[in-house]
């Protein structure tokens, strides 16, 4: 990483380069929440149980992911078997 | 009330604006959105002035990833890494049930459109006059797309007015 191109983080280096870097870093979170919580299902975990880690409801990450993964893994997905996704 | 005035295909070419904003995972439609749209729906003027210019929808679409990327870079986070260590689940579209709002670049967009349109005095809103809106802000990221793939504003506009005179509007 190059210092001299590198936004101070939280600096006032260059406001929209630092705003611009927020939107990205909310995609890129969003994305990210996704796939981990993705992971963590296919790997056998409850709603609860990711919720648990992520610090919020169980309801809240259900309402937020069960519909998407549902549809990416129709019946039970691998290491899932018996636990009453 | 916001598509009033506006032709099949410039209607369409929104449509295709928000289903591009959900592949790239962006959770408000962008001005550059607007701008993959026309190149997605690739009908009409706007397209076709686009496509004459070389400039295509991989294109445009790597260059947003680009600018993505790069933002990320300037606090030190390397996207590639991230999408490396995550696995195959890892995906920046936005999911089916989320819905996706105008952002106000984009709004801004298409009410420039509008003025765009009574400008060269016409009675549709076509996709020319939709890529003149969204190229219309500066700072805007379809300008800069645009931008890193060596075409500007100017140069479309030139390209706009050149493919008109030899079309029908639309």
């Amino acid at each position: 990483m190059d210092e001299n191109t590198r936004t101070q983080v939280g600096g006032t280096q260059d406001p929209r380069e630092g705003l611009e870097a927020v939107v990205a870093l909310r995609r890129m979170l969003e994305a990210l929440e996704a796939a981990q919580v993705e992971n963590a299902f296919v790997a056998g975990w409850t709603w609860a149980q990711i919720a648990e880690v992520l610090g919020v409801s169980r309801q809240a990450v259900h309402k937020k992911h069960a519909n998407r993964i549902r549809a990416r893994y129709p019946g039970e997905p691998p290491g899932r078997k018996g636990k009453g996704a | 009330m916001i598509f009033n005035r506006f032709t099949d295909r410039s209607r369409r070419s929104v449509e295709a604006a928000f289903e591009e904003a959900r592949a790239l995972g962006h959770d408000s439609l962008g001005d550059e959105d607007l701008l993959l749209g026309i190149l997605r729906a690739d009908e009409g003027i706007g397209a076709e002035a686009l496509s004459s210019l070389g400039v295509t929808l991989e294109a445009a679409r790597e260059e947003s990833e680009e600018l993505l990327s790069a933002a990320l870079y300037s606090i030190g986070i390397s996207l590639e890494e991230i999408r490396r260590e995550s696995g195959d689940a890892f995906e920046m579209r936005i999911p089916d049930d989320r819905k996706i709002p105008y952002s106000p670049r984009a709004k801004n967009a298409l009410v420039r459109a509008r003025k765009e349109m009574r400008r060269l005095g016409d009675n549709h809103l076509g996709t020319e006059h939709v890529l003149l809106g969204a190229l219309h802000d500066e700072h805007g990221m379809s300008v800069r797309i645009l931008a890193g793939l060596g075409v500007s504003a100017a140069e479309i506009e030139d390209r706009l007015n050149q493919v008109r005179r030899e079309t029908p509007p639309g």
